[in-house]
């Protein structure tokens, strides 16, 4: 019997992934970020991130529009521009994905990825666009269709995904893995939860869920537990601030601004 | 010493210049204090050794010039996102196109 209690306290702890609700955010929440590049302990404001949520209505559905756009300072945009566009439309309530895009134009070089969930067939319908000079309309289109399991996710719907955990049943030192498609490669990304602790952000002083996230096979990110996500721990477990290690000085992501929330 | 301390000198003041124009103009503050640095140990030596110091100089005058540009620019530049017209205009067609690819979803929870 005491086994059994242990067994099923265990599994409830330390599965923080389990098919829970969205109670985190809501159509019209709008989160604005600081991109900072760390050399030798030197910070400079890169870019602007933005995270924004929106309701879209079809004849048949009410989805939310997850988007995140990334902007460089007017003052980088003449050595390297980046205006990035990522977006998934999900299930309002299980935050499952039907429609991905992801259009990068970054100091010149352009990329556009779609992916188009068939969640019964568990397949995802994939379009990559690039530019060329070899064809008329100046793009090459690549369609695939990729196989995927049932849980795989776009890297937008996923980093929306942690936020409707229950982290706060979880102990400290659980962990949970999301496999994430991205370039028609599915990528198993984990999250640790590594402790609570309190930071001031432009919002305030927040108490915060420290999670590591590390992705496997992955040679972008580098170092081990360098790559952290500061999330509120409230209800809206809004991500307040992040750190992660790139081949030369690392990076930061801290919030400006955060306005919609849903508690 | 004293010559490649004038040489080292001269180079990070010059490349202390270069960084404070760019936009990454906060990362000229470490170059900038390290020609401070071999400037400083040049002219100690020049001095001691009572030989002239006018290339020291210009070493000093350098620096300065990058160290007064960078605080400036800390000081008073305001950092805002550039034009994003574009940026808007590509959000709301593929918001459209959105729109039509999933007209015919039905979402079974």
């Amino acid at each position: 019997m005491k086994f059994k209690l242990t067994l099923i306290v265990a599994l409830v702890a330390f599965s923080f992934s389990q098919a829970q609700d969205n109670k985190a955010f809501k159509a019209g929440e709008k989160l604005t970020f600081a991109a900072s590049y760390n050399m030798s302990g030197i910070l400079t404001d890169i870019a602007e991130v933005k995270m924004e949520t929106s309701e879209m209505k079809t004849s048949s559905a009410t989805l939310l529009h997850l988007k995140c756009t990334a902007t460089t300072y007017s003052d980088f945009d003449s050595y390297f521009k980046i205006r990035d566009l990522y977006e998934s439309y999900v299930n309002p309530r299980t935050v499952t994905p039907y429609l991905y895009n992801r259009e990068i134009n970054e100091g010149g070089y352009y990329k556009f990825v779609k992916y188009k969930y068939n969640h019964k067939a568990n397949l995802v319908e994939s379009l990559i666009r690039k530019k060329t000079n070899k064809t008329k309309t100046g793009f090459w289109d690549q369609n695939n269709n990729v196989k995927i399991n049932g849980n795989t996710r776009d890297i937008v719907s996923t980093i929306y995904k942690i936020r409707t955990l229950d982290i706060n049943k979880a102990p400290i030192g659980a962990s949970d893995s999301f496999t994430v498609l991205f370039d028609n490669k599915m990528t198993k990304i984990s999250f640790t939860l590594l402790a609570k602790e309190t930071i001031n952000t432009a919002i305030g002083k927040k108490e915060c869920y420290k999670l590591a996230i590390s992705v496997a096979g992955n040679n972008f990110l580098k170092g081990n537990n360098a790559n952290l996500l500061w999330l509120t721990a409230d209800d809206n477990k809004i991500p307040v601030y992040a750190k992660f290690k790139i081949a030369v000085g690392s990076g930061e992501l801290k919030i400006k601004s955060a306005t919609g929330l849903k508690n | 010493m004293r010559k490649i301390s004038i040489i080292l000198g001269l180079i990070f003041a010059v490349l202390a210049v270069i960084l404070s124009v760019l936009p990454l103009y906060k990362l000229s503050f470490i170059p900038a204090i390290l020609a401070l640095a071999f400037g400083l140990l040049a002219f100690l030596k020049s001095k001691k050794n009572q030989e002239p110091t006018h290339v020291i100089q210009v070493v000093f005058l350098i620096t300065i010039i990058a160290l007064a540009l960078a605080t400036y620019k800390s000081i008073f530049s305001v950092k805002e996102v550039g034009d994003t017209k574009e940026l808007k205009q590509l959000e709301q067609q593929r918001q459209e196109e959105a729109k039509e690819e999933l007209e015919d979803l039905i979402i079974i929870d």
